[in-house]
């Protein structure tokens, strides 16, 4: 074989393997969205009813009873699947959702990072994982939105402390933060879709 | 005589191997046995340790049609078990003042609520019979703190029935999904004519148990926590209810789930499911006029946990007497006729 003849013949391997791979690509088709199986639950059930026309919120765990920490609590939506899937794609329809981290349930029953996202400007937020994750756990951690600083200026207000004296007087105080509620807004959720491949097996 | 002592040798070899192998099959079972006992604790262990400390609620498919500007006092919206409307006052906010914005929170918060009516439907067994009427408030008879649950009742036939119930929510408490469990526990169990301690008592526990909400925490110990009247009775009893504010009030709130929380964990989870079948196969409460006296409830309770729960009450100053199923027939029979003469009269 000559050095022409090689060359055209690893042209020809090159490109069928290339029609190939793109054969796959394009039959590799997107399961069920996951996240309206029967039998899913979540923190927020409007996140999971599969209704773009509905909104939920993401939602902040038990008071810790120490003010200083729940004030700064980060909000959190959670989905529970009835059985293991493969996932790897989260499509997440948010209003005001900027950073937030997606964490999966592993089998010791514990929450592993699985995508980490900063400054979403975008409503309609398409996570690729970059690896498959195979757990009946989601979880949506909401570090900020777009409704925060709303938030902190409604619950919090530096006002003066005064005093009314016993004589009927206003004795001028120091300036104090009055903290009223949670410095953070929830995420405005629709849904929360959750993909794997359709022929993969879950 | 050498054959059978042959034999006699072979017999108790023979023996020997077979109670070897019956030890080894009992060994190799019994340490299966273990082995699964063990998987079992695992599988245990990782359950509880994956369980979320959150309320989750399956999706709701309830049908649910909204009218962001309705006329003639129609409501914003209605489901399979709720109408919702929003008051005056909320319709100048800023968050409702548009007809997008309403429709949009009016079916959000309808499938919401019809996600949690499922849940407490499948954990109490029964539902009211009425669509339960939520109004949203900015303020709530001047207050964003307060939520009430009212249920109207009817008579006919010498039976009581309900004939409506309405969930009024300021936007504040309606926000707190603890808040919206404890007010629907009421909408669930007011069917019954509980005692307030009682109601009270279980819509904590639902907030609190089952919502993972916050709110009124427990008590170490009932004696110890125990507050008495100037009679010497348990200042539970005298409890109004929801509208009345007092010192009193978040004591009685902690105490009564304190109590509530007791029991079941004492006579287990199911106890209160029971106790409402039980009321439920006998409708004695229907009968009653006014509300259900403690020694009525704590006959069904003891039927319920199997044992004679009069000493535990009776320990906590509660005024309960030991009555029988007959003893409340006769006081239905005996209040009736008083009602009956009055309304003559």
């Amino acid at each position: 074989m000559t050095e022409e003849n090689r060359v055209h013949s690893l042209n020809y391997l090159s490109f069928f393997g290339l029609i190939l791979l793109a054969a796959c690509t394009v039959s590799q088709q997107w399961s069920e969205n996951y996240a309206i199986m029967h039998g899913v639950k979540s923190n927020d059930p409007v996140i999971i009813d599969g209704n773009l026309n509905t909104v939920g919120q993401s939602q902040f765990s038990k008071s810790s009873g120490a003010i200083d920490l729940d004030i700064r609590k980060n909000s959190e939506s959670v989905i529970m699947l009835p059985a293991k899937k493969k996932i790897y794609r989260v499509v997440i329809h948010s209003s005001n959702l900027e950073d937030f981290q997606l964490l999966a349930l592993n089998t010791m029953g514990e929450w592993d990072q699985i995508h980490d996202h900063r400054s979403n400007k975008e409503s309609v937020i398409d996570v690729r994982l970059k690896r498959s994750v195979t757990t009946d756990g989601i979880k949506l951690v909401v570090r900020k939105t777009s409704d925060d600083a709303a938030r902190r200026r409604e619950n919090m207000k530096y006002e003066r402390e005064n005093e009314v004296t016993s004589g009927g007087n206003v004795r001028r105080g120091r300036n104090v933060y009055k903290i009223s509620g949670n410095l953070k807004a929830p995420a405005q959720i629709a849904e929360i879709e959750l993909f794997g491949y359709a022929d993969s097996t879950p | 005589m050498k054959n059978k002592t042959q034999f006699l040798q072979t017999g108790t070899g023979n023996i020997q191997i077979l109670t070897l192998l019956i030890f080894i099959i009992g060994f190799v079972f019994n340490g299966c046995t273990a082995l699964q006992e063990a998987q079992k604790q695992r599988q245990k262990r990782l359950d509880e340790r994956r369980k979320v400390d959150q309320l989750l609620l399956t999706a709701s498919d309830a049908n649910i049609v909204v009218t962001p500007t309705p006329v003639d006092d129609k409501p914003h919206g209605e489901s399979d078990h709720y109408t919702l409307t929003f008051a005056d006052d909320l319709l100048v906010k800023a968050d409702f003042d548009e007809e997008e914005e309403r429709e949009l929170f009016a079916k959000s918060a309808l499938s919401y609520m019809e996600s949690l009516y499922n849940a407490l439907h499948n954990i109490f067994g029964f539902k009211p019979k009425h669509k339960i009427h939520v109004t949203l408030y900015d303020l709530y008879q001047g207050t964003n703190r307060i939520a009430v649950t009212g249920t109207q009742y009817g008579y006919g036939n010498n039976m009581r029935h309900v004939s409506g119930i309405e969930m009024h929510f300021p936007m504040e408490m309606y926000a707190r999904h603890e808040v919206r469990v404890h007010e629907l526990t009421h909408a669930f169990t007011n069917i019954y004519y509980l005692p307030t301690w009682f109601s009270e008592g279980i819509a904590v526990l639902m907030q609190t148990e089952y919502a993972k909400g916050g709110g009124s925490p427990k008590y170490d110990s009932l004696k110890k926590s125990m507050k008495l009247d100037t009679n010497g009775i348990n200042e539970l009893e005298n409890w109004g209810g929801h509208i009345e504010s007092t010192a009193l009030t978040p004591w009685r709130y902690s105490y009564a789930y304190t109590v509530v929380s007791e029991l079941r964990e004492q006579y287990g989870k199911e106890l209160y499911i029971k106790l409402f079948e039980l009321m439920e196969a006998d409708q004695l409460h229907q009968k009653l006029y006014g509300s259900m006296p403690t020694s009525f409830l704590v006959y069904y309770m003891s039927q319920a946990a199997g044992r004679d729960l009069v000493p535990f009450f009776k320990e906590l100053q509660f005024k309960v007497e030991k009555i029988e199923k007959d003893d409340i027939v006769e006081y239905v029979k005996q209040i009736n006729e008083q009602y009956i003469r009055r309304h003559m009269h």
